[in-house]
């Protein structure tokens, strides 16, 4: 009952000084402008990063040559040459969770020629089962077919970013680029894919047949990696094992010796694209933070400047009955109400900031009732922890003290 | 006769100034007030009256002795239950009125009542409005009102939670001669209604318009006599020379 009356005092002291109501809020509401800011791009980011991993596919398996850290990169610093086509066969006839398997070989930034303009780009060599195990399609044209294969065809198909270098606005298709020297018509144009999950752009690729890329390209046997597309997603820790254990036996590693190659799993994946975009947001969200911090500072400030001011009302509200603790009551309501209004407000720009910073710089950001909840909560607590020293003051006076003035 | 409503025995008040000077404000006081009195209080300033007000008030503790508010010894009670004595038992009237700016009358006579679980705030501020004759300005803020109609604000803030006493510290202090007179009449016509009022003053005329003048010097009760012929403020009022309408004294 008197609580309730209370903190409609609360309310009415805050409109009685706007000027002071605005001061206080000031501050919250851009701390939790920048919290609101940063979480949605924070949670953008991740989004970004979980679709990422759903294009390298949650029931895969991606097999490298080498047992190094870094995919395809042998700590020796020389090939890795033992992971053959063969193996590829071998692992989708005797693994039985393997529906299909992508051998491959790249060759990374390769000159390409077309007539007298040039650009630099990732050459693949791939087999067709690379569309099924990929998900990935040519948009335009067709993909390499077993025929090429077998005829070690010269024929490419181009990605989006190599595309736009040399052709402009031009059909590419039926026009041939040079790799190096080779000569390779272009017979399609494969689907855009955007961004890896290690953060490369995933168009910037030309793929030819793989038969053709290892005797003319690279004049090699070997493979760069495997991609495996499995039967369900919970085949994927059980399949691993397998796939290490037919690769050891296949090559001969005696028991105690390193692998020669290295089987990642979605999971480890989605931990690589983690650690890309991750260390940047965790320190935006500590600025934002900071910032929050100094609005409670200012907050804490102008509440003790109001205690002051307000010594004779808070004598008269002793003398006319009102005891320590609602006193303390009072000023805590009505921090707390004002850095609840601004995060509240602060919030509602944050989100239009949001907006407007994705609609400008085309990072993506996301917005969830979760932030929301966190941002309000978070200046509520602003408001009590800021209000705390300040009502204690207040609810400290003694009347005769604060009446006299 | 009936329990009286204040019993004060030996009270004595020494404030430390500082630098070990101390100031004793009251030196052993002793007095009883009834219930339904209306008490002057005279004394120069630093005489200790306000000091003496303030601990009847439950404003203020003393150094030592006893007193009695309603029968409870207020020596033995925390601040939070002399928030409470406060709020129920007593109504203060103070010489700059002390109204909470930018609000209205009503809010203003409101007040108390936040503090207390009395249903029906806002109509019991309006009938403590309207028996001070301010039924019509209820949402005036104090800024629109003259000083004399302030203090009316104030005395219906007092008397809003129906308490035993009030204690009025020079209340006419920042008034005209013709409002000091309104707001006498209006202290005899609420003790008439049986309302106890111990009124402090530094004017003798003003303590006249009590029933009983007690004078305070240095801390000590040196006199403390039954007026038999208290003035009376509205014969005052009508003797006072016609005057312009408007008399906004702020």
């Amino acid at each position: 009952m008197s609580t309730a009356r209370i903190a409609k005092t609360a309310f009415k002291g805050m409109g009685r000084n706007k000027v002071r109501t605005f001061l206080m809020m000031l501050g919250v509401v851009i701390g939790i402008v920048a919290l609101t800011l940063v979480v949605s791009a924070a949670m953008g980011a991740q989004k970004r990063i979980m679709e990422r991993v759903r294009k390298f596919g949650l029931d895969s398996l991606m097999v490298t040559a080498g047992g190094g850290q870094e995919m395809g990169r042998p700590s020796s610093g020389l090939p890795t040459t033992t992971l053959k086509i063969e193996d590829a066969q071998a692992l989708k006839d005797e693994i039985r969770s393997v529906v299909d398997v992508a051998p491959f070989n790249r060759r990374s930034q390769s000159e390409i020629k077309f007539e007298e303009k040039s650009t630099t780009t990732g050459v693949f060599g791939v087999t067709p089962s690379w569309e099924p195990v990929w998900d990935w399609e040519a948009k335009k044209g067709e993909f390499i077919t077993e025929d090429d294969m077998d005829d070690m065809a010269r024929s490419a198909v181009i990605g989006e970013t190599p595309r736009r270098e040399l052709f402009g606005d031009d059909d590419p298709i039926g026009e041939t680029v040079r790799i190096g020297t080779v000569p390779f018509e272009i017979k399609g144009i494969m689907q855009d894919k955007g961004t890896s999950p290690g953060g490369g752009d995933m168009d910037n690729r030309i793929y030819v047949p793989l038969s053709t890329f290892l005797r003319r390209v690279a004049n090699v046997d070997y493979l760069w990696g495997i991609k495996i597309r499995l039967k369900s997603v919970n085949d994927i820790d059980q399949a691993a094992e397998a796939v290490a254990a037919l690769l050891r036996e296949r090559h001969k590693i005696a028991p105690g010796l390193p692998d020669d190659f290295t089987v990642r799993k979605p999971d480890e994946v989605k931990e690589m694209a983690e650690n890309v975009a991750g260390t940047f947001n965790l320190f935006l969200i500590v600025v934002a933070g900071i910032s929050l911090i100094s609005g409670g500072v200012v907050v804490s400030n102008i509440m003790l400047i109001s205690v002051n001011e307000r010594r004779k009302e808070i004598g008269l509200r002793k003398a006319v009955g009102a005891g320590r603790r609602q006193i303390l009551l009072q000023f805590l309501l009505e921090s707390t109400v004002v850095t609840l209004a601004g995060g509240m407000i602060g919030f509602l720009l944050g989100a239009a900031g949001a907006r407007l910073m994705q609609a400008v710089t085309k990072l993506p950001t996301s917005l969830s009732w979760q932030s929301a909840v966190l941002g309000i909560a978070f200046s509520a607590a602003v408001g009590l922890i800021a209000g705390l020293q300040p009502a204690r003051r207040a609810a400290a006076l003694e009347p005769v003290e604060a009446l006299r003035s | 006769m009936t329990q009286p409503v204040i019993q004060v025995r030996n009270l004595v008040k020494v404030y430390n100034k500082g630098g070990g000077a101390e100031v004793h404000a009251l030196r052993d006081v002793s007095l009883e007030i009834a219930r339904g009195a209306f008490v002057g209080i005279i004394g120069a300033s630093g005489s200790g009256k306000s000091s003496l007000m303030n601990i009847l008030g439950c404003l203020d503790k003393p150094t030592s002795g006893t007193v009695f508010l309603d029968g409870v010894d207020i020596g033995g009670l925390g601040d939070e239950a002399l928030a409470r004595v406060r709020n129920r038992k007593i109504g203060f009237v103070f010489q700059s009125f002390n109204l909470l700016p930018r609000t209205n009358a009503l809010e203003n006579v409101e007040l108390p009542l936040i503090y207390s679980d009395k249903p029906g705030a806002s109509r019991l501020a309006r009938l403590a409005l309207e028996s001070v004759g301010l039924g019509a300005r209820i949402h005036h803020y104090p800024s629109e009102l003259s000083g004399g109609e302030q203090q009316r604000v104030a005395i219906a803030r007092a008397l809003v939670n129906d308490p035993e006493i009030v204690f009025a510290d020079e209340p006419t202090g920042n008034l005209d001669t013709r409002s000091s007179y309104e707001i006498m009449a209006l202290f005899q016509n609420l003790n008439t209604q049986g309302r106890t009022i111990v009124l402090i003053t530094h004017e003798r005329d003003i303590a006249e318009h009590a029933r009983r003048v007690i004078r305070i010097a240095d801390g000590r009760i040196v006199e403390d006599v039954e007026n038999t012929r208290p003035r009376d403020a509205e014969a005052g009022l009508n003797n006072l020379p016609a005057q312009e309408a408007a008399h906004v004294d702020r």
